[in-house]
């Protein structure tokens, strides 16, 4: 069920990671299986995945936090290498560095990625007026709430512009409104910055709301189920019927595993 | 994955195995750079302690010596405990208290249990009570501090719901502030024993006739290092034996805390 | 639709101040507010708004700076059994069993072993987790250690249970299978219940009436009343309109 065909989605698009075959045992325990799916260059692909579907496995294998059992990740067509490629992450927690004020954190991943100083600048100003903190700059994360703080590596990870910006529900449990609120803020940098993403998450209503396309994990051994295009113009109405139906069918799909 | 499994079970038998030889082959290697004086080869040390094990020293076996020790540590730790444990709950639990009783001790604390020595000596003698006095200094310290933080640090959530069912001050400290302390308490009792173990050496520098302490000191005076080497060698193994033997009580006496597993 | 029966809880003006540090943080101001014996009230609210505060005072746990709370008509003065706090962290006792836990409100008031334990089993059942009344909380799963907290509330046997936003830590899809139950354990034993959230779903699928609080310092903005037919549907029309609704009188709290 898609509004839009799949052939005509990936038409012009060049794939920019791919991730070939992943597989994860445990001993004896198969937690992911044959995974195999691409990301699109500039990109906001979503995954949703039943509770206990294996979600953080997963992101530590894209990660390269521990090694797959089988399979690769291909970033521009080669092998994923930390010397070569950017892989950003987002966690859950915010991961702020508590002793950078705000603009500094943004600064941080720049001068790691050895950028001259006046694009730098240029950048982190930008990034600043992006996520609207910019009256906050000279603060220390302690001094921000949860989700300022989580907007400051939101904007710290953008400014680098990754290869892969992986983001694991990085809005958890927060409340509604400043969800979207968020949410929109995402979307804004992410058309200004125009990274790849992927942003994991157990919400279905977030995904619906975010993504371009929409990957369902099924439950241990996971697998891709299946793939929903989102072809809604932005900004999207959680009310919509064509959005209600998109989301009511994800959760039917979760729901039948 | 079988193959896995019994790769990780031969590397923790294999690996202890290759620390221990490596130490011991630089200790061989050592003793041979060094003097034999100064640094006596493994394999020398070995002979001695087979040698000490067969023959009486100060007219004890190194059993009775082990004995001696032992019990000045278990007796000093005994009322370290008894007495260090609820002082130090006490405190954490009741700020009052705590306002009173803290600057004295943080004024004691930091002297070292061998600061104690010429004060025991002069107070107690030179008998067997300096000597557990000694141990008991330190493992004191250790019981009243460890019990202090556990109590202290009690998540004030738990007692929050403890007092949404009804529970009275006093339900609340026995049924929930103690038990929540207890992994910090723990963790006092094993560091205190250690601690005890480990002042028994100068606790024995007080005109000892019997104890490990005086198997090293003897070891010194009749200058062979590798006596000293012994002595050492069995306060390390006996202070670790104790300290598994703990580990395995707190496991068998705290079975929801997995990570002790 | 919620039985307009007495009132059973009657907050009046109640306000509450903290100082931290040297700033003073004024979480409720003149907060008054009704709830009816056996309806289920949500208390819906931002971020930092004052609702959880509002509930340990009505819980007794903490007192009100000004204003009271009357429990069928007499001041509340401390806390009780006769009101459940279900917390958002469990708030477990880590080295009890979840029977331990579950009959704690009962073992502290003296009741016998053999009673308890029958109380605590009836609803460690209820709540579905027969079969681990041995099992330890750190051995359960988020949810289930709710389920605990839920039973712990029920067994208390009090007249209120109070819940503050119990599913906060847990994901979106564990969240609306325990929405899912909470109801249907609250319809096989009617209580009164005072539910704090700030997720508007959950509030419009679970609430007789949801009453929103403003963003700090905590004021009753308006109440609405749910009267839609349970169980309710997520994305039914009307339940989307409400939501609408509700959300634009929400307060957003960067």
């Amino acid at each position: 069920m898609q509004t839009q065909t799949q052939e005509t989605y990936r038409t012009g698009k060049e794939v920019k990671v791919r991730v070939e075959t992943l597989t994860k045992c445990y001993d004896d325990l198969l937690v992911l299986d044959n995974i195999s799916f691409d990301i699109y260059h500039g990109e906001m692909l979503c995954i949703v995945g039943p509770t206990g579907c294996g979600k953080t496995t997963f992101l530590n294998c894209l990660s390269r936090f521990i090694p797959m059992t089988e399979g690769d990740i291909l970033v521009d067509g080669t092998p994923a290498d930390p010397t070569r490629h950017n892989i950003a992450f987002v966690f859950q927690e915010p991961s702020a560095i508590p002793w950078l004020t705000v603009e500094d954190n943004i600064r941080f991943g720049l001068r790691i990625k050895r950028t001259d100083p006046k694009t730098i600048e240029d950048l982190v100003e930008r990034m600043l007026d992006l996520v609207g903190l910019r009256r906050y700059r000279k603060c220390f994360p302690k001094q921000l709430s949860a989700s300022m703080e989580q907007r400051v590596v939101i904007a710290r990870n953008f400014a680098i512009n990754p290869d892969l910006l992986l983001m694991d529900e990085p809005y958890g449990q927060l409340d509604v409104k400043l969800r979207y609120y968020l949410e929109d803020e995402l979307i804004r940098i992410w058309k200004e910055v125009g990274s790849t993403v992927l942003f994991i998450t157990h919400n279905i209503e977030e995904a619906v709301y975010l993504a371009e396309r929409i990957l369902i994990l099924s439950p241990k051994p996971s697998t891709i189920k299946e793939e929903v295009l989102v072809d809604l113009p932005r900004p999207r109405q959680f009310d919509a019927p064509e959005f209600v139906k998109i989301r009511d069918y994800v959760t039917e799909c979760i729901k039948w595993w | 994955m079988q193959p896995r499994k019994i790769k990780t079970k031969v590397m923790s038998v294999l690996a202890p195995l290759a620390s221990a030889t490596i130490f011991l082959l630089l200790w061989q290697a050592a003793s041979m750079i060094v003097s034999s004086q100064a640094l006596p080869s493994p394999a020398t040390v070995f002979k001695e302690a087979i040698r000490m094990f067969s023959i009486k020293i100060g007219g004890n076996s190194i059993w009775m010596h082990v004995f001696y020790s032992m019990r000045r540590v278990l007796i000093a730790y005994f009322w370290a405990g008894l007495l260090g444990l609820p002082l130090g709950m006490y405190m954490g639990w009741n700020r009052t208290f705590d306002k009173i009783v803290k600057p004295v001790f943080e004024l004691l604390r930091p002297i070292p249990p061998i600061a104690w020595i010429p004060i025991a000596i002069l107070w107690l003698g030179i008998g067997e009570s300096p000597k557990i006095f000694i141990c008991f200094v330190g493992s004191f310290v250790i019981f009243v501090l460890n019990s202090y933080i556990g109590m202290r640090y009690v998540d004030s959530l738990l007692i929050d719901a403890a007092r949404a069912f009804g529970a009275s001050k006093r339900q609340q400290l026995f049924n929930v502030a103690i038990p929540a302390s207890l992994p910090s308490v723990f963790a006092g009792v094993q560091n205190a024993l250690s601690t005890a173990w480990m002042c028994v050496l100068a606790a024995e520098m007080v005109g000892a006739r019997e104890g490990v302490g005086f198997l090293i000191l003897q070891g010194m005076d009749l200058n062979k290092p590798a006596m000293i080497l012994v002595g050492m060698a069995l306060i390390g193994l006996i202070g670790a034996i104790l300290a598994v033997m703990l580990r395995l009580l707190e496991k068998g006496l705290c079975p929801w805390r997995k990570e002790l597993v | 639709m919620a039985q307009r029966a007495g009132v059973k809880i009657q907050c009046r003006g109640i306000s509450k101040s903290f100082t931290a540090q040297k700033d003073v943080l004024h979480v409720l101001e003149d907060v008054s507010l009704a709830v009816y014996e056996n309806e289920f009230l949500v208390i819906l609210g931002p971020g930092q708004g004052g609702k959880t505060t509002l509930l340990n005072i009505i819980g007794g746990l903490l007192m009100p700076d000004a204003g009271d709370v009357l429990l069928d008509g007499k001041p509340i003065e401390g806390p009780g059994p006769d009101r459940g706090i279900v917390f958002q962290q469990y708030a477990l006792f880590p080295w009890k069993t979840v029977e331990e836990n579950v009959a704690f409100a009962l073992t502290m008031a003296g009741v016998q072993k053999g009673e308890r334990m029958a109380a605590a089993h009836h609803y460690i059942d209820l709540v579905g987790l027969k079969g681990f009344e041995k099992a330890y909380p750190a051995q359960l799963s988020g949810g289930m250690k709710q389920r605990v907290g839920i039973a712990r509330a029920y067994t208390a046997n009090p007249e209120i249970l109070l819940m503050d936003e119990p599913f906060g830590a847990l994901d979106a899809q564990t969240r609306y299978a325990m929405e899912k139950d909470i109801l249907s354990i609250w319809q096989k034993e009617l209580r009164t219940v005072v539910f704090v959230t700030n997720n508007i779903e959950e509030a419009i699928y679970l609430g007789d009436r949801v009453v929103v609080m403003s963003a700090m310092p905590g004021k009753v903005k308006s109440s609405y009343v749910i009267d839609t037919p349970r169980p309710r549907n997520y994305t039914d029309p009307k339940f989307l309109e409400i939501r609408k609704m509700i959300s634009n009188d929400t307060d957003l709290v960067l």
